[in-house]
């Protein structure tokens, strides 16, 4: 069932002689639910950052599904069908949680400028269909009370959520989530949780920027890693817990 | 519509002005009215186009008085005219509809041109390269003579658009003394503000006027969702640019004659007061706002005259703008999303 679907070359990436990410080799495998651990600035986020291509690597490549994306802007590989949550939530503040959810679902050309001139009465229909499958997303994260709220006016957690639904409605077949659970109380938690595994057993490949390490053990198929931007460890959750280098580098000696 | 109380408020305050026009003028009130109802038509017009930048799409512009300024002179240049220090005249010409196509299609390829390299900068680095570019745009105007007429400007270019003047408004313009070119400027101006607005109504609950405002709110968010920000803050660019561009034709016609003097940064600034008062990111407010601030500027120096006894025409001329910059800071205070501004969406954080 795996097979290869994002390969990263001797990525290197630096700010001013701080090396925020050497990776060698790093293969990333279809509809497996992958998380990526390690300290504060062991370079988890960059590297979700140089994937996505918000950042620029110094050197080095990154394929996904065999095409060279290591130049592309963040748009173009968020159509090939990655999209990437952010560690601090970037909802559409003065939007309502229902519009948040149209903008993310339309389609390029539902958005140009003529099509919203003319108005065809078939963007009509898309506009209506949009807004049912909205209305589903939300329903699915029950968020369909916060409908006609502005999205500022959500708490923490129901802008992760609004985030993740964002991204859902995008129908995407990788999604890089970077600190889902940062700042959720334990009930919504374990409501993310759910989503995130109902999304892989739906196909949707994840990659997992997280610091609930209990979570993380809990729901992930595969556990990267990271400790001064370059891979310590890779392999299963169990397998990780146990290696010495991650203890000391991450997980602390006497915690179990 | 509904009926709220900031649009209550909105028409007693804009009533107010007009009434103390009259009240403030013993003789001539008609025509004060009309030339001030002009002014406010071609102000609010290139404030709707400044709304677009800045309140649908979060882009801080500053160099708006370019915009208004290609679109005059690439209208005025292919009309017949004469410009320069010997008047020399240009006789042949294009119709006066087919240049004015042009030239709104030329601000907004000026808009096209300035965003290129400019519009991937955010916030107040772009608000530097467009005052800095309106400046440049200024002073070239001045300096290429030959072409422009430079500090001469441009005359004789009135006869293209009033000879399409229409028999009713020289009626109405018998009976009340009162000037036909200008009456005809406004006139066209306010109908250009009932299209534009029209249009911008349609465009704004439109997808397209979605992804402008989420552009606006996460420009970051929007490019990770797979659509491309700079594209869409171009095209908003261009939409406001060439809506500039109309209201500076209107201006210069206005005017009668074309002076690059009317393109200093006085200009955008006096677009941006009204586009602040009428509210930012509300559709119709700057034309409210509009109407509100050109009373101010045309009749607070008769107010200021009943007020301070003794002081000459220098003095009171400044008080005006003491009253505006007062208005807007009791604005800031009390309503800082202006008058039909929405509160939920307020665009000017002061933080």
């Amino acid at each position: 069932m795996s097979s290869s679907l994002m390969r990263v070359n001797n990525l290197k990436k630096s700010f001013g002689g701080v090396k925020a990410v050497d990776i060698d080799n790093l293969i990333f495998n279809k509809n497996e639910l992958t998380s990526i651990i390690g300290p504060n600035g062991a370079g988890k986020t960059t590297l979700f950052d140089l994937i996505s291509g918000f950042q620029e690597e110094d050197s080095g490549e990154i394929f996904y599904q065999e095409k060279n994306i290591t130049k592309s802007q963040p748009h173009k590989i968020a159509r090939l069908g990655m999209v990437r949550t952010f560690q601090l939530t970037k909802v559409f503040d003065r939007m309502t949680v229902l519009e948040n959810l149209m903008f993310a679902g339309s389609n390029i050309s539902n958005d140009s400028l003529f099509q919203s001139i003319i108005q065809f009465p078939k963007q009509k229909n898309y506009e209506n269909s949009l807004e049912e499958e909205a209305l589903r997303v939300m329903k699915d994260l029950n968020i369909e009370q916060m409908s006609n709220a502005y999205a500022r006016e959500l708490s923490g957690g129901q802008k992760k959520l609004l985030e993740l639904g964002r991204s859902i409605i995008r129908k995407p077949d990788v999604l890089l989530l970077d600190e889902p659970l940062a700042g959720v109380n334990p009930k919504l938690t374990e409501e993310i949780l759910e989503i995130i595994e109902k999304l892989s057993n739906d196909g949707i490949t994840i990659l997992m920027v997280e610091h609930n390490i209990e979570a993380v053990m809990k729901i992930s198929e595969r556990v990267i890693v990271l400790a001064e931007g370059s891979l310590i460890a890779d392999g299963l959750p169990q397998e990780v817990r146990e290696n010495k280098k991650v203890i000391e580098a991450y997980l602390g000696g006497g915690d179990e | 519509m509904k009926l709220s109380v900031k649009w209550i408020v909105t028409v007693v305050l804009t009533s107010f002005s007009i009434y103390m026009v009259f009240a403030l003028n013993p003789e001539g009130q008609l025509r004060i009215l009309f030339n001030v109802l002009t002014f406010a038509g071609i102000y609010g017009l290139a404030a709707i186009g400044l709304n677009v930048h800045f309140g649908l799409t979060g882009l801080l512009n500053f160099g708006h008085a370019s915009f208004m300024g290609v679109g005059a002179y690439v209208t005025l240049l292919l009309i017949p005219h004469a410009a320069g220090r010997e008047g020399q005249i240009t006789e042949t010409g294009l119709p006066f509809l087919l240049a004015l196509v042009i030239g709104i299609l030329s601000a907004s390829l000026f808009g096209l041109l300035l965003g290129l390299p400019a519009i991937r900068l955010r916030g107040d680095y772009l608000a530097i390269v467009t005052i800095a570019a309106a400046e440049i745009f200024r002073l070239l105007v001045r300096d290429l003579e030959s072409v422009t007429g430079g500090v001469y400007g441009i005359i004789n270019f009135s006869d293209s658009l009033q000879k399409y003047r229409p028999n009713f408004i020289e009626t109405f313009v018998s009976k009340y003394d009162l000037n036909a070119g200008q009456i005809w400027v406004g006139f066209l101006s306010w109908v250009s503000i009932f299209f534009v607005l029209l249009l911008l109504k349609r465009l704004n609950s439109s997808p397209w006027g979605r992804a402008l405002r989420a552009v606006r709110e996460d420009e970051d968010a929007v490019r990770a969702l797979g659509k491309n920000a700079v594209w869409l803050k171009l095209q908003s660019f261009m939409l406001g640019a060439g809506i500039a561009g109309l209201a500076g034709v209107f201006l210069a016609f206005n005017y009668g004659s074309l002076q690059t003097t009317l393109f200093v940064p006085l200009l955008t600034f006096y677009v941006w007061a009204i586009m602040i008062l009428g509210g930012v990111g509300s559709l119709s407010g700057p034309v409210f706002g509009s109407v509100i601030f050109w009373v101010i500027i045309s009749e607070t120096d008769r107010l200021a005259a009943l007020i301070f006894e003794n002081a000459n025409g220098q003095q009171l001329a400044g008080v005006r703008f003491v009253l505006v910059g007062l208005l807007i800071m009791i604005l800031m205070i009390f309503r800082p999303s202006g008058l039909l501004g929405k509160k939920e969406e307020l665009l000017l954080n002061v933080k």
